[in-house]
C-alpha cells in the first residue's frame, strides 16, 4: 500500500503516512518505512480503537525507539485520502523545521494550576534547544474523551500556556462509548491527557469552525447532574422527551444521527457553542459530551451546508499561509455522521485530501482552552517561511 | 422511561410568538404554570451561581469562553490601536519631512537674495552719505543680518528635530575647544568692559567637537550679552559622570520660574542691551536639542541678582596613546589646524569662526594683528580692507610672514580688480573673492595645509 498520495518531496518538513494493515506489527512497520527520515524529530498518530493496543504499543516502541511518539484512539481517521476507518495515520516532524516536546498528564483529577505551570515550563524548556530561529509555538492536547474532565483540565492548561495558542481533540472509540485512550511514553492511557508543544518558524494558524446556525427554540435545563454530564429535564419535562419533540421523532428513534442533525448550543455573548448530546439514558435523561448545569439555556441549532463552509475555511487558510504543508484536523465525529447521512462523505474526503488534512474524528475539540463540540478545529502549517 | 407527555401543551412554553389558547383546560393551564415556575427557578439558580469563578466544569468552560473572548477583543483593540499609531506616525514623519524640505528650500532660496541685500547695504555704507542716511543704512544691514541668523537658526532647529544632523563623537582634550573659545570671547568680553576668566583643564572628553562648540559658544555669548558689568567665567568641574563645562556670569540672573522656559523656542529675557545682536531666542532651544542628541545633560543654577551658571556635562574620552596627537589621526588636514582670521567686521569674524570651527579648525579671530600672539598658526586668513587709516590686509600679511616665515596666507577681498589680485599673487599669497564660497575656501585651505603637513607634525 502506498504510504502517501502524492509522495512528499525528500526533504519535506512534514511527512504523512497511513497504514490500513489490521495487524499492529505490520501497520507500524509500514508507518516506520514511510516516515523514515534521517532527521525525524517526533511522531503524532491517530489509530482506530479496533487495534489491539498492547500490540500496537509494543510495535511503536520497537520501531521508533526513543523518539517522542504520541497519539490517541479515534472515532474515524482522516488520512491523506480523506475519511477512513480501521486504519492508523501518522505525521512525522522533521527536526530542521520543528522542535517537538511531549508530556503526559496521567492524573486529570489532580491537574491543578501549579501542575499545569510545571508541565508548560518543562515543555518550553525541552522544546527550546532544537527550535529553529524565529520559531513560534503552539500546543496540541489529546484528551481521554470519556473522562468528563476536559473543561477543568483545559481551563487550567490554558492559564499556564498564556499566549501560546492551543487546540486539540478528545480521543474516540468508534461510537462504542466504552473506553478511549491517549498514547505517550510508550503506552496507552485512560483518564489521561497528552500535551504536545511544537515550535516552528513555518507560518501556522490555529483555527476552529462550525456550520451550525441558531433557531428560535430555547430549552432551559431545569435539572442536571453536572458530575455525570447528564441533563434530566429540559423545560421542566423529561429531557429525552422534550428533545425528541424538538426533533420531531419518538424518543426511541433518537440516535447519533439525530444528535448530529439537531444540535443544541449555549449562547455566550454573541457566539453559540454547540453542546452535543452523547446518548439517551434509560431514565429519560440525556448524556452530553461536555459540561452541563441546571439553569443553562440551550438553543436549538440547524446545520448550514457543511461542504461549502469547509471549502471556504480551507481556502482562507491557504490564502493566508500559502499552500499548507499540512493541516492537523480534529473533526467532531458528529460532523462525519452528518456527512454520511447526507451522502456527502466522499465529497468532503476530496476537500480534506486537497487541503492536506491529517487528523481524526473526535469526541470533542478544544480551542484556546474551550471545550467544543461539533466543530472542525486544528492547525494549518504553511510549507514555506513568510517572505 | 416516561414517554407520555401528550396531555401537556405540545407548544413550546418559551415561544413568545405562541398564540394564546382560548380553549385550554384549567388542568392544562395549571400544568403549564407549574413548568414555567420550575423553568424560572432553574434560571434563578443559574443566575445566582453565575458569579462563582471556576464553579464546576460548566463554570470552567464559561470562564474559558469569556477569557478567549476578552483576549480576542483585546487583541483586536491592540491591533486597531497599533494600526492607528502606525498611521499617525507615518503622517507625522511625512509632515516632518516636508517641513525639513521646506526649510531647506527656504534656507537656500532666501539666504541667497539676503546675502545680496547685505552686500548692497554694505556697498551703500562705503559711499559718501549724509550722517542720517548712514545710520539708516546701518540699521538696514543689521536687520538683514538678524533675518539671516533667524533663518539659519530655524533651519538648524528643523535639522536637529528631523534627525538630519548626526553627531560625530570622538575623544579630544577639552582644552583644544575651551582654550580657543576663551581666546576668542576674551576680546568680545573686553569690548564690553567685562573680564573673561578661564581656568584650563587637562581632561579628555568624548563629544562632537563642532556641536559642543555651539553649546559653549551660546553660553558665552549669552553671558556676555546679558551681563552689564563684572565677570564671565569659563571653567570645568570633574564629576564622576563626566566633565562639567561651566559658564558663569555676574549678570542679572534668571528667576526660578523662568529657568525652564528659557530653553523653549522664542523665549528671551528682557535685559539685553538695545541695539545688540537681536536673535529671536532660539539659541538655548538649539542648545537643548544638541544636549539631548549628544546625551550631555545641561544645567542651570541662578538666583535673580546673583548671576547665572550654565553647564553641560560631557563624558570623559579616551586619552590618545602617548606621542600620537589625537587630531593628527584625523585624515582631514583641517582638523585641529590653528587658523588666524583678521577682519575688522565682527560679523564676518563670527561667521569665519563658526565655519572654520565646524571643519575642526582651532580658530582665533581678531580685528588687527596686534591681538594675535603665540606660536605660528597653520594658516592666516586676512581681509584686504581693514578699515580707514589702517594698513591693508596685504601689509598685515607681509608683516606676519616676516614673523613666521613660510606662513600660508589667504587674502580675501571684495575688490574684483584683476590688478589687485595679481599684486596679491606676486606677494606669494593666495587670493579669494567675496562673497566667499565656503567650499572653495575649504579646498584651498586643505591644499595649503596639506603642503605644510611635514612641518606641522614636527611642531
Amino acid at each position: 500500500m502506498r504510504p502517501d498520495t502524492p509522495p512528499p518531496p525528500a526533504a519535506a518538513p512534514l511527512c504523512r503516512a497511513v497504514s490500513r494493515h489490521a495487524d499492529p506489527e505490520a501497520a507500524v512497520a509500514e508507518l516506520g518505512e514511510a516516515l523514515d527520515h534521517p532527521a525525524l524529530g517526533g511522531v503524532l498518530f491517530f489509530c482506530s480503537a479496533d487495534y489491539p493496543l498492547e500490540g500496537l504499543s509494543r510495535a511503536l516502541r520497537h520501531t521508533f525507539g526513543e523518539l517522542p511518539v504520541v497519539g490517541c484512539t479515534t472515532a474515524g481517521e482522516i488520512s491523506p485520502s480523506g475519511y477512513e476507518r480501521g486504519c492508523i495515520v501518522a505525521i512525522g516532524f522533521a527536526r530542521e523545521d520543528f522542535a517537538v516536546a511531549t508530556a503526559l498528564v496521567a492524573d486529570l483529577d489532580r491537574f491543578d494550576l501549579l501542575a499545569a505551570q510545571r508541565l508548560v515550563d518543562d515543555l518550553l524548556e525541552r522544546c527550546r534547544p532544537g527550535a529553529p530561529a524565529g520559531a513560534e509555538r503552539f500546543a496540541l492536547t489529546l484528551l481521554d474523551g470519556l473522562s468528563s474532565r476536559e473543561e477543568q483540565v483545559l481551563a487550567t492548561l490554558e492559564a499556564a500556556l498564556g499566549r501560546i495558542p492551543g487546540f486539540g481533540g478528545s480521543a474516540g472509540d468508534d461510537n462504542r462509548l466504552t473506553r478511549t485512550h491517549v498514547y505517550a511514553e510508550g503506552r496507552f492511557h485512560s483518564q489521561a491527557a497528552v500535551v504536545v508543544m511544537v515550535a516552528t518558524a513555518l507560518p501556522f494558524e490555529v483555527f476552529t469552525t462550525h456550520h451550525l446556525r441558531p433557531l428560535d427554540h430555547k430549552l432551559v435545563v431545569t435539572r442536571a447532574d453536572s458530575a455525570t454530564r447528564r441533563v434530566l429535564e429540559l423545560n421542566a419535562l423529561p429531557a429525552a422527551e422534550e428533545y425528541a419533540r424538538l426533533v420531531g421523532v419518538p424518543v426511541a428513534a433518537l440516535d447519533a444521527e439525530a444528535f448530529a442533525l439537531h444540535p443544541l448550543a449555549v449562547r455566550i455573548a454573541d457566539a453559540h457553542y454547540v453542546r452535543s448530546v452523547q446518548r439517551v439514558n434509560p431514565d429519560g435523561s440525556l448524556s452530553f459530551y461536555c459540561a452541563v448545569e441546571t439553569g443553562i439555556v440551550l438553543t436549538a441549532m440547524h446545520p448550514a451546508p457543511m461542504l461549502e463552509q469547509l471549502e471556504a475555511v480551507l481556502a482562507g487558510l491557504a490564502g493566508r499561509l500559502g499552500d499548507p504543508a499540512l493541516v492537523i484536523g480534529c473533526d467532531c465525529f458528529l460532523r462525519r455522521l452528518e456527512l454520511e447521512s447526507r451522502g456527502e462523505l466522499a465529497a468532503a474526503s476530496r476537500l480534506l485530501a486537497r487541503g492536506r488534512v491529517i487528523g481524526f474524528n473526535t469526541y470533542g475539540e478544544q480551542h484556546h482552552g474551550m471545550h467544543l463540540n461539533q466543530t472542525f478545529t486544528g492547525v494549518a502549517i504553511g510549507s514555506a517561511p513568510p517572505a | 422511561m416516561a414517554c407520555t407527555s401528550t396531555r401537556l401543551s405540545p407548544e413550546w412554553p418559551l415561544d413568545p410568538r405562541r398564540p394564546p389558547e382560548p380553549g385550554a383546560s384549567p388542568e392544562a393551564l395549571a400544568a403549564e404554570n407549574d413548568r414555567l415556575r420550575r423553568i424560572c427557578a432553574a434560571l434563578i439558580e443559574r443566575v445566582e451561581a453565575g458569579g462563582v469563578p471556576h464553579g464546576g466544569p460548566y463554570g470552567a468552560f464559561e470562564h474559558s469562553v469569556l477569557l478567549a473572548e476578552q483576549v480576542r477583543e483585546r487583541t483586536e483593540t491592540l491591533q486597531r490601536t497599533l494600526a492607528a499609531l502606525e498611521r499617525s506616525r507615518a503622517e507625522a514623519e511625512a509632515a516632518n519631512l516636508s517641513k525639513t524640505k521646506f526649510l531647506a528650500a527656504v534656507s537656500h532660496d532666501l539666504l541667497q537674495p539676503l546675502n545680496a541685500a547685505r552686500l548692497f547695504a554694505s556697498a551703500l555704507e562705503g559711499q559718501a552719505l549724509p550722517a542720517s542716511s548712514r545710520r539708516l543704512v546701518g540699521s538696514i544691514g543689521r536687520s538683514l543680518k538678524d533675518v539671516e541668523s533667524l533663518i539659519g537658526s530655524l533651519v538648524d532647529i528643523s535639522r536637529l528635530d528631523a534627525g538630519v544632523l548626526r553627531p560625530d563623537v570622538a575623544s579630544f582634550p577639552a582644552e583644544e575647544l575651551l582654550g580657543v573659545l576663551a581666546e576668542e570671547y576674551r576680546q568680545l568680553a573686553a569690548s564690553r568692559g567685562l573680564e573673561l576668566r578661564y581656568v584650563p583643564t587637562r581632561a579628555v572628553i568624548a563629544s562632537d567637537l563642532a556641536l559642543l562648540a555651539r553649546v559653549v559658544r551660546n553660553f558665552l555669548s549669552n553671558a556676555i550679552r546679558y551681563t552689564q558689568s563684572g565677570r564671565v567665567l569659563l571653567g570645568c568641574r570633574r564629576r564622576s559622570e563626566g566633565l562639567e563645562i561651566l559658564v558663569g556670569d555676574t549678570g542679572p540672573g534668571i528667576a526660578p520660574a523662568q529657568q525652564r522656559l528659557i530653553f523653549e523656542e522664542f523665549r528671551r529675557l528682557g535685559t539685553a542691551e538695545e541695539g545688540d545682536n537681536r536673535g529671536l531666542g532660539l539659541g538655548l532651544a538649539i542648545v537643548e536639542r544638541i544636549g539631548g542628541m549628544l546625551g550631555h545633560p545641561l544645567g542651570l543654577v541662578s538666583r535673580p541678582g546673583h548671576g547665572a551658571l550654565f553647564s553641560v556635562t560631557v563624558p570623559y574620552g579616551e586619552r590618545a596613546a602617548p606621542g600620537a596627537a589625537v587630531r593628527d589621526e584625523a585624515p582631514e588636514p583641517l582638523a585641529g589646524a590653528r587658523v588666524w582670521v583678521i577682519d575688522n567686521d565682527a560679523d564676518i569674524r563670527d561667521g569665519m569662526a563658526a565655519l572654520l570651527g565646524g571643519w575642526g579648525c582651532r580658530v582665533a579671530c581678531a580685528a588687527s594683528p596686534e591681538a594675535l600672539s603665540g606660536p605660528a598658526p597653520a594658516a592666516l586668513l586676512v581681509d584686504y580692507h581693514l578699515g580707514e587709516r589702517r594698513p591693508d590686509g596685504l601689509a598685515v600679511a607681509r608683516g606676519l610672514r616676516e614673523r613666521h616665515p613660510g606662513l600660508p596666507v589667504v587674502v580675501i577681498t571684495a575688490n574684483h580688480d584683476a590688478a589687485l589680485k595679481a599684486h596679491i599673487r606676486e606677494a606669494g599669497f593666495e587670493c579669494l573673492l567675496k562673497p566667499l564660497k565656503p567650499l572653495r575656501l575649504r579646498l584651498l585651505l586643505g591644499a595649503l595645509l596639506e603642503a605644510q603637513r611635514p612641518r606641522r607634525s614636527a611642531r
